[in-house]
């Protein structure tokens, strides 16, 4: 890191500075655009010039969206999303513990598979899945999404964790034992409080990919549909679809943005520890 | 058990030569608690990834009837692949994708480069400049598509009234034309995806020595100099992860095509996956869709086996074992 030590108005307008500013207008005009767009009344979402400044502030794009089951696609995202994350974190958790700390013959080429699993393109998948869960009569059912994501979400789950187990150190683990404590004590209550930050990073992960995941959803759950898919089939339902897209699009950034914001230190690790920790 | 307990580096340690009797019970019964442990997650991922994978790869090469009671094989086939590679729909799918994916992972290595440079040098703010890129990452690619398509819009979009104010005339139908609409559906995978690209390069960036570049620096190095001999060859193994995971990000693009520009104008901009989907679910051909998915598969494990390669040889295997 090379700082300069800038003195009077330099220190405020210099080189990075303005880059920055042009950085953050390049990702914000976009979702500025909108959010604007998301409170015009129906006939300025379609005026042309188009309209900079929604004036008058209108809510017909929410209440569109919302007469048209909005609430209900958020319900099944949430539940979906929700079950997923949980049972990712649940099982990530134990595989990532013995992955990273207990002799077992072959956890090299298991780990190398699932680095390979999780970039693998879901559209492989969607086939035999499809004609599978359609005998089973899982078509348009949560588990039919849910299975499938937390599936797809744990090989991600398990490096992560397993880095975790990986970097912390031992001698807690040995002085619960000598005290006493049994091993699923000694885990729950002293080996894993210490990868939280772990948990929350592939927590987060987990409820992104799955809050944002399209393809499987387009394909299995047209019945419930999550928001991905219920946005993508508003057109066909409203003369002027736009407001409803975007009030809709708001509705559903606000949360996932908050909460990335909010484990924003997790999220970065997350997305670097490929390349720091490899 | 808790007599036989040893501490798993002990165990560890104790499997090289000669362990004692006691090291080597505990150890196997570390290695059942170890199975046991991750079974349940490993089962899932089997069931739900690797079967399928395989199942689609039968699939692939059989006549796959699909009716209302449900759907039966009626024998091998390598039909489904003959067609398919005789078929311009895939061969044009393949090719999209792959100038596709080459001038995107392209464009937004430099460009997250150059964002990742510029937040390094800035003197504060960092994290909230961070907190905003983090933006674009976490937007469903749905809404950034209707979003897009918002802006293209001849008659009321702003791209148009840009355009108009910059050159005077009228713009062009941008989704109209083939090669207009591959750019635009460039440019919103470059907004989307930058930002994630400059987060994993800053993130390489803050790990190179300050010595290194007061050296250069001592040497009298240009700044782009500098660029070139220092900083590019220490993030290398960085811009390699991002690369890779670009690469076979980008190879499975659906989302943006399908509600942006559905594929057209015709099918100039369908994707090897909108391809597999649209033979799957709009043709009802689950034989030939199979035989489309795995071709995308098989590119992509093949992509990702000659990454690692590469990747194993810069750094060393101890990164991937690690």
């Amino acid at each position: 890191m090379r700082r300069r030590n800038r003195r009077g108005w330099r220190r405020w307008i210099n080189g990075p500075s303005i880059g920055a500013i042009l950085i953050a207008l390049f990702v914000l005009a976009p979702m500025y655009w909108m959010l604007a767009s998301s409170f015009k009344t129906p006939s300025n979402v379609g005026a042309s010039p188009p309209q900079y400044f929604p004036i008058p502030l209108s809510t017909a794009g929410y209440r569109a969206a919302f007469n048209d089951g909005f609430g209900g696609f958020i319900m099944n995202s949430l539940i979906v999303a929700c079950c997923s994350t949980a049972l990712v974190l649940a099982l990530g958790t134990f595989a990532g513990y013995a992955l990273g700390r207990l002799p077992m013959r072959g956890k090299y080429p298991i780990m190398v598979s699932l680095l390979m699993i999780s970039v693998f393109p879901e559209i492989a998948v969607i086939a035999p899945l499809y004609l599978i869960m359609r005998d089973m009569g899982w078509l348009n059912s949560y588990q039919a999404l849910i299975f499938p994501y937390t599936a797809f979400n744990l090989p991600f789950a398990i490096w992560i964790l397993r880095n975790y187990f990986l970097g912390i150190s031992m001698s807690m683990e040995e002085s619960a034992r000598i005290d006493g404590a049994g091993s699923f004590r000694t885990l729950w209550s002293v080996v894993f409080p210490q990868v939280r930050p772990g948990v929350f990073t592939a927590g987060v992960f987990t409820f992104t990919a799955c809050w944002t995941e399209f393809l499987m959803a387009l394909s299995f759950d047209f019945g419930k549909k999550t928001i991905p898919v219920g946005i993508a089939s508003f057109g066909a339902q409203f003369t002027v679809p736009y407001g409803a897209y975007f009030a809709a699009s708001v509705v559903a950034v606000v949360p996932i943005a908050i909460l990335v914001l909010v484990f924003r230190k997790a999220v970065v690790s997350g997305l670097t520890s490929g390349a720091v920790k490899g | 058990m808790a007599t036989t307990e040893i501490p798993a580096r002990d165990v560890a340690a104790a499997r090289k030569p000669a362990p004692s009797r006691r090291a080597r019970t505990s150890n196997r019964h570390y290695a059942r608690v170890g199975w046991g442990f991750s079974s349940p997650a490993l089962v899932v991922i089997g069931a739900f990834t690797i079967f399928p994978i395989i199942f689609a790869v039968v699939l692939s090469f059989e006549n796959v009837n699909v009716t209302a009671a449900g759907f039966s094989l009626q024998g091998a086939t390598v039909g489904n692949y003959h067609d398919m590679v005789s078929s311009g729909l895939w061969r044009h799918a393949l090719w999209f994708t792959t100038i596709y994916t080459v001038v995107t992972v392209a464009v937004e290595l430099a460009l997250g480069t150059i964002f990742a440079l510029v937040l390094e040098r800035l003197s504060g703010g960092r994290g909230i400049m961070m907190a905003l890129l983090l933006i674009p990452w976490s937007l469903i690619t749905v809404i950034s598509a209707e979003l897009w398509s918002y802006i293209y819009n001849p008659t009321y979009g702003i791209l148009s009234e840009i355009w108009h104010a910059v050159t005077g005339g009228s713009a062009p139908n941008v989704l109209g034309y083939p090669l207009d609409a591959t750019i635009a559906l460039m440019f919103a995978d470059v907004w989307k995806t930058t930002p994630f690209v400059a987060i994993i390069v800053l993130a390489g960036l803050v790990m190179i020595p300050t010595e290194m570049f007061e050296a250069a620096e001592v040497d009298g190095a240009s700044g782009w100099k500098t660029f070139w001999r220092v900083t590019v060859p220490l993030l290398r193994p960085t811009l390699g992860i991002a690369v890779l995971f670009r690469v076979l990000q980008a190879f499975g693009l659906f989302d943006l095509p399908y509600v942006l520009t559905g594929g057209g104008p015709g099918t100039s901009t369908q994707s090897l996956a909108m391809l597999g989907y649209n033979t799957m679910f709009t043709n009802i051909d689950f034989g030939p869709g199979a035989a489309v998915a795995v071709s995308t598969a098989v590119i992509v494990l093949i992509l990702c086996l000659v990454f690692l390669r590469a990747f194993k040889q810069q750094v060393g295997k101890e990164t991937i074992s690690a």
